[in-house]
């Protein structure tokens, strides 16, 4: 029942989960939903529970492994880390949305010449 | 690739422990909302405030559990539980549906099984030999002499065996009857006589002992025999030592070298072979080996690998030029004709079966219009609960897959009884299945029989499901919430239903048509006169051991004692010797030529059937004298030879002419200088060949002047069976207690079971249409009394109006009669269509026979007027006040 769109955005979000956990180390959710909407500078509105949507597919996956620990602030929360598979998937990745991002640069830049 | 089957098994996984997977979720979602309102409280937040924009920001905690839900779990498999859980459920709450629903659909599902299974074992799976592919027949054939198809001649075998590079091996078989004596009651058993190649040919293993070796065909080689599992355990009681014994055929001792499995099937003969000997050995066949002339020895040959059939029927082609060449006067004209094996076995019971096939397929598509129908008039009913799951927001591939999964249930439901069903229906079967039918390989429900079956009933589940689906799925919501479900049904989905309704008497049309002309057909194949009177007629078989009775002298001698002994006793004087017997046994056909008239060329043979017969036969029979006189006990061999011929002969080869008086010359193989005879008389036409055949020429000479190796008698008597077979085995015992008496029936018992092919296809096809008649006759008892009581409110009002019961019963039966005129007018076509598949099972019977298309319009006619008039009765009663107010 997902259309193109979402499934786009899907990946996306997947995409930068595994880009978090692989710079910042292991973070519970409330982290990474913090971290990609500093990065993102808040362009990125997101109700921030689509995360955990996110974290379980990445987690089936075999791409991050969870666990629970406890926070700075003394709170129980499961942290997640990326695993051996998650940085290999990430390289791959991040190579193709490098080439698709081109592809679609140099398209629309064609697009508007012509 | 991994990754998926990991998250797939995670999921399953996470679907085992659904309530774990939630707490951890809610734990992890609190700390979340935690943390949130921590930094809302550290940004300045009063704390109620930090709290409710933290849960704004987190999103909508339900939707948020839904999406986790879905995401561990196997979404797509409880749906499928959940729907299966409630399509039971739904069944269970209307047992009467289900029941006939089940109980149809059993009935279609288990016949299509049991008459797959019977295509299977027959035309579908391969014969029980290696690599079966690679096998192929070779005939020979001579289009000038009209010969499609005939055994070769030994010599020819040999030289096709040596000279061929494309077959592996080459193997020639035939078959008939020994004499077994020794060891217990002398019988007679079924022997297959074979050069020695066959068994390695096959790649038969033996359960003792070994197969033939070639060598065992050599001409001084001694003489072996193998046996058959059935006759070693039967027989020999499983003796352990049979291997190196040595039993008697035909008064000659044979060494048993082995053993042959029960399974084996000798391809070519449907009788179960009990015994094989090599060709050099056998007592009858041995003989006709150094003649080139004589084409007797079907030829069996396995391809090599990558030879194709076109390669082969070349070299074969090439091979018979040479011998035409080489030996002009017995193979010039001679062609040879590779068949691949599993054709030539199955011949022309593929039609047979294929219609049956065919027969029993629309059984079950009017099963599944009557069930879809069925379906359709509940899914009205239901449309208001179709109505609030869409309003509730269920899509319309969620209750089309809802709709769907009660109906697969069903259908497998309905599959699994069918299946049951086909277990007894494939035993009842078997009992009837006619000899003639090809069984190489058992007939039985196995693996590939059961998924057919399961296919058969998921697809069944699916057609008959799809259509009420659709229609269900596209109800107009509005409309149904608001006026409830008594409201009247679309005007689509009365045609819907009006449309099943026709197919449905079509259909049962096309099965009664094509069954009433087999019916007809089998009716005037049986009363046709078979040219002798059958009844009271008991036949039985003295076979006479060739290596104790070698001469022709011997054998007339032992037939005159014979028949002078039995004829002395006062209940069997009529008795008579003749083979080969009208229909009971195989014709001998000869050509001959007629003295004086030029000889027939090679292109127009003169042939005729050729009977031996003693000089009372005529009379024993009923076959009256038209012309001339009937042999007497004089015409011996030392006198005149003489002939009788049939009247069928006279017409055909003495046209314009007085036959009696003249010559005729026939020998075999021809131009051997056979005997030559006068005609001495005409006689009536006997049915020689099988009763749904016109009679052929036939020629009878004196059994005194032309002897077999044996007797089969016929005699008529006012005695039981049994008792007459006592009588012939005592009076033959005297002659020779080794002689056993065989195959004692009833002549008239053995001609009905001459057409036991034509009478089980009837009798299928019979039982068809009458299933098909009582579906079709449901369904439109279930369409017309829905529509009634759909139609009770109009009714009532036209009742109220002033209409008489008259009017309504008219009104009703109209709607019916409408219906059925449809279904024959689409029916007579398809019937047209079908019958003329028919072809050559029809007898007697034109494909368009149109007393049968009569009756069959008229009976279907009268049973839907019928089923339509009990709830058209039922509309007539309707009370207006009653009607009214039924709403």
């Amino acid at each position: 029942m997902a259309g193109e769109k979402s499934e786009i955005l899907q990946g996306t979000l997947d995409l930068m989960v595994l880009k978090t956990l692989e710079t910042m180390g292991p973070l519970h959710g409330y982290g990474v939903a913090r971290r990609i909407e500093q990065i993102s500078e808040d362009a990125l509105q997101i109700n921030q529970g689509t995360i955990y949507a996110s974290l379980v597919r990445l987690t089936q996956r075999g791409w991050i492994s969870g666990a629970w620990g406890t926070s700075d602030n003394n709170r129980k929360a499961k942290f997640y880390s990326i695993t051996r598979a998650g940085r290999k998937q990430l390289n791959t990745e991040a190579q193709n949305w490098e080439r698709i991002s081109n592809v679609i640069g140099r398209v629309l830049g064609t697009a508007e010449r012509g | 690739m991994f990754a998926w089957i990991k998250a797939l098994s995670s999921r399953a996984l996470a679907w085992l422990s659904p309530r774990h997977v939630d707490q951890e979720f809610e734990q992890e979602l609190d700390a979340h909302l935690d943390m949130l309102t921590d930094e809302n409280v550290r940004r300045g937040m009063a704390p109620e405030e930090a709290r409710r924009a933290a849960r704004v920001r987190l999103g909508g905690h339900t939707q948020l559990r839904e999406t986790n839900r879905e995401l561990q779990g196997l979404p797509m498999l409880e749906t499928f539980f959940q729907d299966t859980r409630y399509a039971l459920r739904m069944l269970r709450k209307n047992p009467g549906f289900t029941a006939v629903a089940v109980l149809t659909l059993a009935l279609g599902i288990g016949a299509n099984t049991a008459i797959f299974s019977i295509v299977y074992a027959v035309l579908l799976k391969p014969l029980p030999f290696t690599n079966p592919d690679q096998l192929f027949t070779a005939f020979q054939a001579n289009t000038q002499l009209g010969i499609a198809e005939t055994g070769c001649s030994y010599p020819n075998f040999e030289e096709w065996r040596s000279q061929n590079h494309v077959f592996s091996e080459l193997a020639g078989i035939v078959a008939h009857q020994l004499t077994l004596t020794g060891r217990g009651e002398p019988s007679v058993v079924n022997t297959s006589v074979v050069t020695p190649e066959l068994f390695a040919l096959l790649d038969v293993k033996p359960l003792a002992g070994r197969i033939f070796f070639p060598q065992d065909g050599k001409q001084d080689a001694a003489p072996v025999v193998l046996v058959s599992e059935d006759l070693w355990r039967g027989r020999f009681g499983a003796d352990p030592k049979i291997i190196g014994t040595s039993i008697d055929l035909d008064k000659r001792p044979f060494t048993v070298i082995g053993i042959i499995p029960a399974a084996f099937r000798t391809p070519f003969f449907n009788t179960k072979q009990e015994v094989w000997i090599p060709l050099v050995e056998d007592p009858v066949f041995s003989t006709f080996m150094p003649k080139r002339g004589v084409h007797l020895l079907p030829a069996l040959g396995r391809l090599k690998a990558g030879i194709s059939v076109a390669q082969a029927q070349a070299e074969m082609d090439a091979i018979s030029g040479r011998l035409a060449g080489e030996f002009p006067a017995e193979n010039s004209g001679w062609t040879v004709r590779l068949v691949p094996l599993q054709k030539e076995i199955v011949g022309e019971v593929r039609t047979e079966l294929l219609v049956l096939l065919g027969a029993v397929g629309l059984v079950l598509l009017i099963a599944c219009a009557n069930i879809a129908n069925l379906l359709l008039s509940r899914a009205t009913s239901r449309s208001k609960e179709i109505a609030v799951r869409t309003a509730l927001g269920a899509g319309r591939v969620r209750i089309i897959r809802q709709l769907l999964s009660e109906t697969a249930v069903l259908g497998l439901l309905g599959g699994t009884v069918g299946i049951a069903l086909s277990y007894w229906g494939v035993q009842a079967l078997s009992s009837l299945l006619p000899s003639s039918l090809p069984q190489m390989n058992p007939i039985r429900v196995d693996y590939f029989v059961l998924g057919f079956a399961l296919l058969l009933s998921a697809i069944a589940g699916v057609a008959f499901g799809l259509v009420p689906a659709m229609f269900a799925a596209n109800a107009d919501i509005q409309n149904t919430l608001r006026e409830g479900p008594r409201s009247g049904e679309s005007r689509n989905r009365r045609r819907a239903r009006g449309f099943l309704a026709v197919a449905e008497i079509s259909l049962a049309m096309v099965l009664l048509v094509t069954a009433g002309l087999l019916l007809r057909s089998f009716a005037r194949l049986t009363s046709v006169s078979p040219g002798f009177d059958a009844q009271h007629i008991v036949k039985a078989d003295i076979s006479l051991p060739q290596f104790q009775y070698s001469t022709p002298q011997q054998w007339a001698a032992f037939s005159e004692e014979l028949l002078a002994r039995i004829q002395s006793d006062p209940g069997l004087q009529d008795s008579a010797v003749v083979v080969p017997r009208p229909i009971v046994d195989l014709n001998v056909n000869l050509p001959f030529d007629i003295v004086g008239n030029p000889p027939s060329s090679e292109g127009a043979s003169r042939t005729a059937s050729y009977v031996s017969v003693s000089p009372d036969y005529f009379r024993v029979m009923g076959i009256p004298l038209l012309a001339g006189r009937v042999f007497h006990q004089h015409d011996v061999s030392s006198a005149p030879r003489v002939s009788i011929i049939s009247e069928a002969m006279a017409r055909l080869y003495f046209p314009n002419q007085n036959p009696l008086g003249k010559q005729i010359t026939f020998g075999y193989p021809r131009g051997s200088g056979g005997a030559t005879r006068e005609i001495i008389g005409i006689v009536g036409d006997v049915r020689d060949v099988a009763l749904g055949q016109d009679p052929g020429a036939i020629m009878y000479v004196p059994f005194a002047q032309a002897p077999f190796w044996g007797a089969n008698l016929v005699v008529k008597s006012a005695l039981s069976t049994s008792s007459v077979a006592a009588a012939i085995r005592q009076e033959v015992q005297k002659i020779d207690k080794d002689l056993p008496v065989t195959d004692v029936a009833m002549m008239s018992d053995v001609i009905q079971a001459s057409v036991a092919a034509p009478r089980f296809r009837m009798f299928l096809l019979g039982l068809f249409a009458v299933m098909a008649l009582v579906l079709a006759a449901t369904g439109i008892f279930g369409v017309i009394s829905y529509s009634v009581s759909r139609r009770t409110n109009e009714i009532g009002i036209r009742v109220a109006l002033g209409a008489s019961r008259h009017t309504i019963l008219r009104m009703i039966l109209r709607e019916t009669l409408l219906l059925t005129f449809a279904g024959l007018a689409v029916g007579l076509p398809s019937a047209l269509a079908a019958s003329h598949l028919l072809g050559h099972m029809l007898f007697n019977v034109s494909a368009n026979d149109p007393a049968t298309l009569a009756a069959v319009a008229f009976v279907l006619a009268a049973v839907a007027a019928l089923a339509g008039y009990i709830p058209a009765r039922r509309a007539m009663r309707v009370d207006p006040m009653v009607a009214l107010r039924y709403e």
